[in-house]
């Protein structure tokens, strides 16, 4: 399927909020989650040990969005980009998904895991959520979440993908 | 019944984020180096929407399909957290190209890089569990 314009994804998802808001009482998030899955690993430390019947709902929303991606696949509607791969991540865009890069994806997914609870959200909850809310915290958050970024893409990614 | 609303509540997330192309790590540069608009309009546009929704639904007293008053909270302040917790993330959304979200999707779209991406957040949390009694808030 070809890419969704800007236009109309951006508020299909802005959508969410008030709809999670009006038939389930909930507030768009999805890293707490893993708050969820952890309780269950660790149930003696004292941050897993917490009511996590309210973050349920979000293993339940988390298994949408899964089901969404297997249907995509399956049905072979998944839009991949286009790349310009006479730009230097375009070249590494490439292959980024192959498994030699498997130390990237590992490294990434434990910074996500740590920053996302230490931020208390993520893009979802913060950005998108918290943003509308006009929250303080997570405009803090926001300006957090690209800082990383930029640097990343910009000083880190130059040294480690020398070709 | 609550279960299927918010299982197809995801399943529309998931499904835009695919479409849009969101999810993929390419999208994600091309933002963090300004060559597109794609990103910025969606991420512009989703707050931009959902903040006039909200304002809609506090304007109009709109109420919950229980009749519950919806009052949504901004997430506390923790100004350390906010900033070393966001600064992380946003580290590992460069590296990946994926947040909360498109970890799950591409554990759906590309299980193994999914799987590897889905098993160090877990441990990034488990990580983040035993040492928060040692870190400020």
């Amino acid at each position: 399927m070809s890419l969704l314009p800007w236009y109309i994804a951006g508020p299909l998802i802005g959508l969410i909020v008030p709809l999670l808001l009006i038939l389930r009482e909930k507030q768009l998030g999805v890293s707490s989650s893993f708050r969820y899955v952890g309780s269950f690993v660790l149930p003696k430390l004292s941050y897993f040990n917490y009511n996590r019947v309210k973050d349920a709902w979000q293993v339940q929303f988390a298994l949408g969005i899964l089901l969404s991606a297997l249907v995509f696949y399956s049905l072979n509607l998944v839009s991949e980009p286009e790349i310009d791969t006479s730009l230097e991540y375009g070249a590494w865009a490439l292959n980024i998904y192959a498994l030699d890069n498997w130390w990237v994806f590992l490294f990434g997914g434990l910074v996500i895991g740590f920053g996302s609870r230490y931020a208390d959200g993520c893009r979802a909850g913060h950005c998108i959520m918290g943003n509308s809310l006009l929250a303080g915290s997570s405009l803090v958050t926001t300006l957090g979440f690209f800082g990383g970024g930029l640097f990343v893409s910009h000083v880190v990614f130059p040294l480690i993908f020398v070709s | 019944m609550k279960f299927l609303i918010t299982l197809s509540l995801g399943f529309v997330f998931g499904a835009v984020l695919i479409s849009s192309e969101v999810f993929h790590w390419y999208r994600i540069q091309e933002m963090f180096h300004f060559d597109s608009f794609h990103m910025f309009g969606v991420l512009g546009s989703a707050i931009a929407s959902a903040t006039i929704f909200l304002w809609l639904i506090k304007r109009f007293k709109v109420k919950s399909i229980s009749g519950n008053s919806i009052k949504p909270q901004a997430k506390k302040r923790r100004p350390f957290g906010n900033i070393m917790g966001g600064l992380l993330f946003g580290i590992g959304w460069g590296f990946t190209g994926a947040c909360t979200a498109p970890i799950i999707i591409l554990l759906g779209l590309k299980w193994k890089i999914g799987l590897l991406l889905l098993a160090g957040a877990l441990c990034g949390t488990l990580i983040f569990a035993i040492i928060k009694p040692k870190l400020p808030e």
